[in-house]
């Protein structure tokens, strides 16, 4: 009956139990802590739509748009004990013309803040994991890095359409998201609604716009010339 | 171990708690996947492509249900290219289309995080997008870290596999109650 084995087994099962209540409570922990991010500015600031190649990889020529947006918001508060990082992204989004059950959704720029306490496990250079590093001050959390300050930013993602049409296209509207990545617990994907201490995302949306016609790099070319 | 094997009994009793343990195994994983609508509801990390985020073997909680929402863009979900069984867990790039109770959508994928462009060339031959049928978790919901990292393990080194499956069994069979 108390064999070796037996308390091995007994040990090793306590340990789990152990890990996993405590695992339990840090991601509970959470719920406890509030979250209010907030967004000041979202415009954009320059828009075109163009017909090419929509980046190196793609094989056929279609219309792309480019875009400018300037954004400030403050995801401070998205920085606790258990937050590992936090993944900032702004999608364009607009209606369909044709069907009303169209979705049409791309993500055009993202970012990755991570917490002082998971600097390490990004792919930095190290010359930036010295800067984050050097900015966090031996902290394990620093908020700050959570104020989002962008101008004139160019999109990182090409925003192309699967019919190759874009322009003209009317009521776009850029939107702020967010997503806590916890060192363990629960994930969250819906920022639209109050979730008890977890205030919703509010004014994340950009004015609606109209992508222009399309203007052909030639014709440009010779407008500024003339000009 | 003799002494069970001289009482009949006895072994029956421990094959049949070796049958049990082995059984609400199976079940609470059966009652997890119905729950959360997925086929497998907790998956492993297997690469790095979605560092910082998750590690290869950590463990992710999936939930494959639209009860409120629809699946957006940006969530990060576990979908399987088509004829292949190496689920791939990335985020939503971008999302096309129309959608209705059962949607059929159009989609498009991405690791955003190491390689930062679509993941169209992982897709099979002819396959530009994927629909929603594609998805086993449309997002993830629950993230431990490096528990599943046993799997990967045992799946790199198999002759762990069979020590293991030998400890196992030594164990049931020495457990005298």
């Amino acid at each position: 009956m108390y064999s070796s084995l037996v308390r091995l087994q007994n040990t090793f099962g306590f340990f789990t139990t152990v890990a996993f209540v405590v695992a339990l409570l840090i991601s509970a922990s959470d719920f406890l802590s509030p979250r209010t991010p907030t967004v000041n500015v979202l415009k954009t600031t320059q828009l075109q739509t163009v017909k090419g190649r929509a980046d190196y990889y793609s094989s056929k020529k279609e219309e792309y748009a480019i875009i400018k947006f300037t954004l400030d918001a403050d995801l401070s508060s998205l920085f606790t004990w258990n937050t590992k990082q936090v993944f900032a992204y702004v999608t364009a989004e607009w209606p369909s013309a044709q069907n009303n059950n169209a979705t049409n959704q791309a993500v055009i720029w993202d970012t990755i803040i991570t917490a002082p306490s998971s600097d390490h496990l990004g792919n930095f250079s190290p010359s930036k994991l010295k800067r984050l590093r050097k900015s966090a001050n031996g902290k394990g959390i620093d908020p700050s890095r959570g104020k989002l300050q962008l101008k004139n930013q160019r999109l990182k993602y090409p925003l192309t359409h699967p019919t190759g049409r874009l322009a003209n296209t009317e009521d776009v509207q850029l939107k702020l998201h967010y997503n806590v990545q916890p060192w363990v617990g629960f994930l969250s994907w819906n920022q639209a609604q109050d979730w008890g201490k977890w205030k919703a995302l509010k004014n994340g949306l950009s004015k609606k716009f109209t992508l222009p016609a399309i203007k052909v790099k030639e014709q440009a070319k010779k407008k500024t010339t003339r000009a | 171990m003799l002494s069970a094997l001289g009482n009949p009994r006895q072994a029956a009793a421990q094959l049949m708690n070796f049958g049990l343990i082995l059984s609400t195994a199976f079940m609470m994983w059966k009652g997890l996947s119905v729950i959360s609508d997925s086929p497998s509801p907790i998956v492993v990390v297997l690469s790095g492509s979605m560092e910082p985020a998750f590690q290869r073997g950590d463990l992710l909680l999936l939930w494959n249900r639209n009860l409120f929402t629809e699946t957006s863009v940006g969530e990060v979900v576990v979908y399987n290219v088509r004829d292949k069984d190496i689920p791939i867990v990335h985020r939503v790039i971008s999302k096309f289309g129309t959608g209705f109770v059962i949607p059929r959508q159009w989609w498009l994928f991405m690791g955003i995080y190491n390689n930062d462009s679509d993941d169209t060339k992982l897709y099979a031959p002819g396959q530009n997008y994927l629909v929603r049928e594609d998805i086993i978790g449309r997002s993830v919901v629950g993230y431990m870290p490096f528990v599943g990292y046993v799997t990967i393990m045992l799946s790199e080194h198999p002759w762990m596999k069979t020590v293991m499956l030998g400890i196992m069994g030594l164990v049931v069979v020495l457990q005298r109650e």
